[in-house]
């Protein structure tokens, strides 16, 4: 009795701290937001739906581009054996884990009109300017491509690993065609899949921030028009936008869920995947893994670009096509100097404690959504994983808002300006994550396990530290490092929330940008990017 | 006999110490075949060499006269029903029985639809077309299966252990009904199916391939191989069997240099012959099985009476029928 009242109790008590975490900053937003002269403003001036509907076009845009690039990569990996396959399999799913900005400055870095490709060209070509500027939708969409195909590829590679090789036996039994199997079979079955891949692809590309706000030059998407506004003091248009956006999210995932239809792929019987089939022609064979391995460098060039402008010293690298002078200045400078070791360790440390907070709330909610099944249950998931179904900016802006008025009886604290606010904004972000992971290692789980560990003796804690922990650990591992990452890289609530005391790398690599110290910003980016490699590496090993 | 489905020497080197065949066989027009081996044995090889999902390395399959080794599965017209089925989870009960019927002279939907109620009908499931496949029972999902490969009307049925992923007590009764369809279905069907459990095909085959480490050893009415093992792996492996060499086999009438295989049933107490103790006796019902001790501490299996003997009791067994090998 005592035990089932204390249980209830702690799922109240969570379902009260994630509403207030996630969905009261929300409301609060839309309450204020409900402001006669700032919705004319919104509703009157082009420049407002322009960006609106900037950001749409250039989410469905990009998902047709990830989609072109990423499904036909995923049928040669999978299918297909050529020399390289697992390597490359492996090194094309990179730029998903890294952080966004560090994707960016890296291709920046590249194809920008002072990247290496533009310098290269115009001095082998003795032009007096670059060839060409990488601005607006296009250089958007270029970067959005670059990074989101891997939804699509992994996505769909998952798909077709879960095929099951008797239904296409079947098929063909039937006397169906190679067409006529991957049409009437292959397709349909993969259809989950590929509309979880676009709905990921549609709500990044929603969010994204950094390609535009790099890249957007005059063009902007609501993302960048809502900070902008932000910064000049506009507060009650920026609310508006960010309701706007808020809603235009939540209008594409009912769209996407809706192709989804309800039908239950389930797999009948157990399904053995089809083996990849070695291509038997020589030639083919080599041409595949030419072009593989070819793809794999295009990939990868602009890390290798990110690397290589990181050795280069302030000033040193002007007009040449290869920079003249490379050493470890700029990691020398990021290390000894106090003002830029700074926000490398405030970035670890607010990420850090972000990602174990949301690992304990996940994991508390884990237990109660699966194990107590207590009645909030269908609200504790929902709340867990609604951070995901909004763009960051729009958690940004409320928390923002919400949390610099003091008004204790509206639970609401002044924390903008303090340490605890982008910890706090990185918290909200981690949870659909962490969520995610532990809840699916929650329900893997046999219950059984923990009733044997308590039929032997183990109390309640012994049994979470040597039974449970550990068989939760890949998942929660996962849910932590990929977390962490996104913590590490932030960009998009740093820019609304940092204060000069708190600012994390993202912030610093925009103001080394700014003062062009290419080299120090490229330092840190590579620094993120061996952390970040570091961390999910641990996170994902078995 | 010149067969319906002629096997010649078909043969499918996985390694070069790992060998499927070379195995020849002919069957009939309408002929039930069970193929029956233990896991490993091959069977499912063959199958799938008969279905074109693996490409033989030696020999020729015919069908009615047609040279199909190397035609493609999807035109060779021979219908399969997988072990699990392979039932399309994103079609319902008749477009997956239709599937097959599809792209075969267009605007004939009308057939199509006549067909499939036809095929579903014959395995007991009309008006079913509209279900989802999920929504069926592990018996009903088998026989939609079977529906969808005889719709097409095929050439030949593969069936792939097709009761092995139902209940003990749906088995029996599916056993019948299955042999039922299939003799009925276009005025008997020739099947091959194949099948670890030699209850199963000692009723649903008219006749029965032995298979072991990639080679035939045997093809035979059920009796026949029962009866009539052409070997001891066939002896064994068909049907409970007593194995006696040397001493033993001379008490039990043989000439004591080969091997001889007697069935419990063919053994009996008697007041002189082979001698042993009862060490356990398994009641089943009917009669028992008495598991007796010989003196050169060979054990053996004897089914008699409930009341023949008890357990310690010295005995003295005869054979009625012995298998000389």
């Amino acid at each position: 009795m005592g035990r089932l009242r204390r249980t209830n109790l702690a799922a109240v008590a969570l379902t009260l701290l994630l509403a207030w975490l996630v969905v009261y900053p929300i409301l609060v937003v839309g309450a204020d937001a409900a402001d006669g002269t700032a919705v004319r403003a919104f509703v009157t001036r082009p420049g407002e739906w322009a960006a609106l509907w900037a950001s749409v076009w250039i989410s469905l845009v990009s998902v047709i581009l990830a989609a072109a690039i990423g499904i036909p990569l995923a049928f040669l990996f999978e299918w297909f054996d050529f020399p390289g396959r697992k390597t490359l399999g492996a090194l094309i799913a990179l730029p998903v884990v890294l952080p966004p900005l560090v994707g960016v400055i890296a291709f920046l870095f590249l194809y920008g009109e002072s990247g290496f490709i533009a310098r290269a060209i115009q001095s082998l070509l003795h032009l007096q300017n670059a060839p060409w500027r990488l601005q607006g939708a296009v250089a958007i969409l270029l970067v959005h491509a670059y990074s989101m195909y891997v939804y699509f590829y992994l996505f769909t590679r998952a798909g077709l690993a879960k095929l099951d090789v008797s239904m296409l036996e079947a098929a063909q039994a039937l006397g169906a065609s190679r067409r006529a199997t991957l049409w009437r079979v292959i397709v349909p079955l993969l259809r989950p899949s590929l509309v979880g891949a676009a709905m990921l692809t549609f709500m990044t590309a929603l969010g994204s921030f950094s390609a535009p706000y790099i890249f957007g030059g005059g063009f902007r998407v609501m993302t960048t028009q809502i900070v902008a506004t932000k910064l000049n003091g506009d507060l009650p248009l920026a609310m508006v936008e960010t309701v706007a956006l808020a809603l235009v999210a939540i209008a594409g995932l009912v769209m996407l869920r809706r192709t989804e239809g309800d039908d239950i792929l389930v797999a009948l019987g157990k399904g053995i995947a089809p083996r990849p089939r070695p291509i038997r022609r020589r030639g083919v064979r080599w041409l595949a893994a030419g072009a593989g391995w070819g793809l794999a460098v295009l990939l990868l060039l602009p890390h290798l670009t990110l690397a290589l402008v990181s050795l280069v010293p302030y000033g040193a690298w002007t007009t040449e096509v290869l920079p003249p002078v490379i050493n470890l200045e700029n990691y020398r400078r990021l290390f000894s100097e106090a003002e830029r070791l700074r926000p490398m360790l405030n970035s670890l440390w607010m990420a850090a404690a972000s990602t174990a907070v949301a690992v304990a709330l996940a994991l508390a909610g884990g237990w109660l959504v699966v194990r107590r099944r207590v009645a909030l249950r269908r609200a504790i998931e929902a709340l867990l994983a609604l951070p995901w179904a909004l763009p960051g900016t729009v958690f940004a802006i409320a928390l923002a808002i919400t949390f610099s008025v003091h008004a204790p009886l509206q639970l609401r604290f002044v924390l903008v300006g303090t340490a605890v606010i982008l910890p706090l904004a990185y918290l909200v972000r981690a949870l659909p994550l962490t969520g995610r992971g532990i809840l699916a290692a929650y329900r893997q789980l046999d219950p059984s396990l923990e009733e044997a560990a308590a039929s032997l003796g183990a109390g309640r804690w012994r049994t979470l530290a040597r039974v449970t922990l550990p068989q939760l650990r890949p998942g929660l591992a996962a849910g932590a490092s990929l977390a962490f990452v996104a913590a590490l890289g932030d960009i998009v609530a740093s820019i609304v929330l940092y204060t000069y005391e708190t600012r994390p790398v993202s912030i610093e690599i925009l103001s080394s940008l700014r003062l062009s110290e290419t080299g120090v910003a490229a330092a840190f980016g590579v620094v993120l990017m061996i952390v970040s490699a570091v961390v999910l590496g641990v996170g994902a090993r078995r | 006999m010149s067969g319906f489905l002629q096997i010649d020497a078909i043969e499918k080197r996985w390694a070069h110490n790992v060998t499927v065949g070379p195995i020849t066989l002919d069957i009939a027009r309408g002929e039930i075949l069970a193929v029956l081996g233990p896991s490993g044995s091959g069977k499912t090889t063959m199958l799938r060499l008969l279905a074109g999902f693996e490409t033989a390395d030696g020999g020729r399959i015919a069908v009615a006269g047609e040279d199909v080794t190397t035609v493609p599965p999807a035109r060779r017209r021979f219908g399969m029903v997988f072990q699990h089925y392979a039932l399309f989870p994103h079609l319902d009960v008749g477009e997956n029985v239709g599937f097959g019927l599809q792209g075969r002279g267009k605007g004939d939907e009308g057939r199509a639809k006549q067909q499939i109620s036809e095929a579903l009908a014959l395995v007991d499931l009309a008006g079913y077309e509209r279900r989802k496949v999920h929504e069926l029972s592990g018996g009903q999902q088998q026989r939609v299966a079977l529906a969808r490969a005889l719709a097409p009307e095929p050439r030949v049925l593969l069936l792939d252990e097709p009761l092995s992923n139902l209940d003990p007590a749906l088995r029996e009764r599916t056993r019948h009904e299955l042999r039922e369809v299939i003799k009925r279905a276009g005025g008997g069907i020739t099947t091959v199916f194949v099948t670890h459990e030699q209850e199963e095909a000692f009723d649903l085959g008219d006749r029965i391939a032995v298979l072991n480490n990639g080679h035939l050893e045997q093809v035979g009415a059920p009796d026949d191989l029962y009866e009539h093992p052409s070997n001891l792996f066939v002896a064994t492996f068909v049907g409970r069997a007593n194995v006696f060499r040397g001493a033993s086999s001379r008490a039990l009438g043989g000439n004591g240099t080969g091997v001889l295989v007697v069935r419990p049933e063919r053994l009996r107490f008697a007041d002189a012959g082979l001698p042993g103790v009862v060490r356990e006796r398994r009641y089943t019902g009917a009669a028992a099985f008495f598991l007796v001790e010989g003196d050169d501490h060979q054990r053996f299996e004897v089914l008699a009476e409930p009341d023949a003997a008890q357990v310690g009791q010295r005995v003295y067994v005869e054979a009625t029928r012995v298998i000389a090998l």
